[in-house]
């Protein structure tokens, strides 16, 4: 059987969500290999949220949030921006390939990129094969 | 050649029994006789007549500033400092887990001290590699000058020129050997949430049991929490029962915060902890 991605995607209610939504009702076609989560803002992402999900079994994960200076809350993605950063570099450091873990500010108006950026990430990872580093075994 | 311990013992005894004796303080956090010579302990004196039991030497490694945050706000307090606690305690009032004017800081300006497990000299090695403290009101000898100074970030040259399976091989190796004791918590001045993350059971961040996925879970986290906050005193790894180089990666997360966000921690009270702040123009380059 060939390897299927299991993606889970982080998206902000108000941009990147709402950019995923506008993807669907204007029917563009993206992999459902992505699991999208909403939260409430980029800065709602506890970067143990990230090691969870490699934890579990997620082979990639991507962020989602609105562009610097148009977040709902005014400054949360720039935090969320500094934040994500360093969970890179941890994750980096810890000898993961870079590739897994992406953070995309996508707004309410960008579905086609939406699109773009799962379907260009879904392949990345399918490249890169299962992550198996961290995973729990069961 | 500077100061020698047994002076600075008798200043650190001498600044205690004034302040204990004027009332300016309730409590002095310094070092005091553990089980023989080379294992000091933390001791807390209260009355000037505790001050015969301070002591001092080059294994009192311990970060005094651990015990700062066990205290409600508004106790006076008097902390021996040396050049890494000074800056624990210069980020603890970052965080303001601390007000400056509660505080005595009795700086005392080191050089050579030792790892009372193995008896090496502690250096920019394993640590931030200064020796005078970055706050203090009172100093116990002279500043230090002349010291060869060395970037405490020299020694993760090897581990990052490691390809990522090596490196992945490593840590593996390492935080596969935890055995959970949150020792590197419980030492660590910076470690001060109640409950901790790993102690929390809804949500359950990971597991518990000294295996390697939880310890992965665990250790990553910390690394994280301690983001631009850990001062680079080392205390983890000499806690530390199986010896893991903890504090190599704290200095790896260091150096990067500090390369992205221009600040390193605990060096003035003006600071804002680099994660608790932004800069509008700060790059989408560090997401690369
Ligand atoms: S609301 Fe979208 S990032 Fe803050």
């Amino acid at each position: 059987m060939s390897f299927e991605p299991k993606i889970l995607g982080i998206a902000c209610n108000w941009c990147t969500y709402t950019g995923a939504d506008l993807a669907g009702t204007t029917r563009l076609q993206y992999p459902q290999n992505i699991r999208v989560v909403r939260v409430m803002c980029s800065s709602r992402i506890n970067p143990s949220f990230i090691f969870r999900a490699f934890q579990l079994g997620a082979d990639g994960v991507l962020v989602g949030g609105c562009h610097p200076g148009d977040c709902h809350y005014n400054t949360g993605n720039l935090y969320a921006r500094r934040r994500l950063a360093v969970t890179k570099k941890i994750l980096e450091f810890a000898g993961m390939e870079p590739g897994r873990f992406r953070v995309e500010w996508i707004s309410a108006s960008e579905g086609n990129r939406f699109a773009e950026v799962v379907r260009e990430f879904t392949e990345q990872i399918r490249d890169l094969g299962p992550q198996t580093q961290f995973k729990i075994s069961q | 050649m500077a100061i020698s311990f047994e002076q600075i013992e008798q200043n650190l005894k001498t600044e205690a029994r004034k302040l204990l004796e004027s009332g300016k303080v309730s409590l002095v956090l310094a070092y005091g006789r553990g089980y023989d010579e080379n294992h000091p302990m933390p001791y807390v004196a209260k009355h000037p007549s505790d001050v015969d039991n301070i002591v001092f030497n080059e294994y009192c490694t311990a970060n005094l500033a651990r015990y700062l945050t066990r205290y409600p706000r508004r106790t006076k307090i008097a902390i021996a400092a040396k050049a890494a606690d000074s800056r624990a305690v210069v980020q603890l009032i970052q965080e303001d887990k601390v007000c400056r004017e509660d505080l005595v800081v009795l700086g005392i300006p080191v050089y050579g001290m030792k790892n009372f497990k193995t008896g090496e000299a502690i250096d920019s090695k394993t640590t931030g590699g200064l020796s005078n403290p970055v706050l203090y009101d009172i100093l116990l000898g002279e500043e230090v000058h002349g010291q060869p100074v060395s970037s405490p970030y020299d020694v993760l040259a090897a581990y990052e020129a490691m390809d990522k399976e090596e490196r992945w091989a490593f840590w593996q190796r390492e935080l596969g050997r935890c055995i959970r004791c949150y020792a590197c918590r419980k030492a660590c001045p910076m470690c001060y949430c109640d409950p901790c993350f790993i102690d929390q059971n809804k949500p359950k961040w990971g597991e518990k049991s000294p295996e390697s996925p939880g310890n992965l879970m665990y250790h990553l986290t910390r690394f994280h929490h301690l983001a631009g906050r850990c001062i680079d005193c080392g205390e983890c790894s000499r806690a530390c029962p199986v010896d893991i180089p903890l504090y190599l990666f704290h200095k790896k997360v260091a150096k990067d915060c500090e390369e992205m966000f221009g600040q390193a921690a605990g060096m003035s009270i003006g600071d804002k902890p680099v994660l608790v702040n932004f800069r509008v123009d700060d790059s989408d380059k560090i997401l690369e």
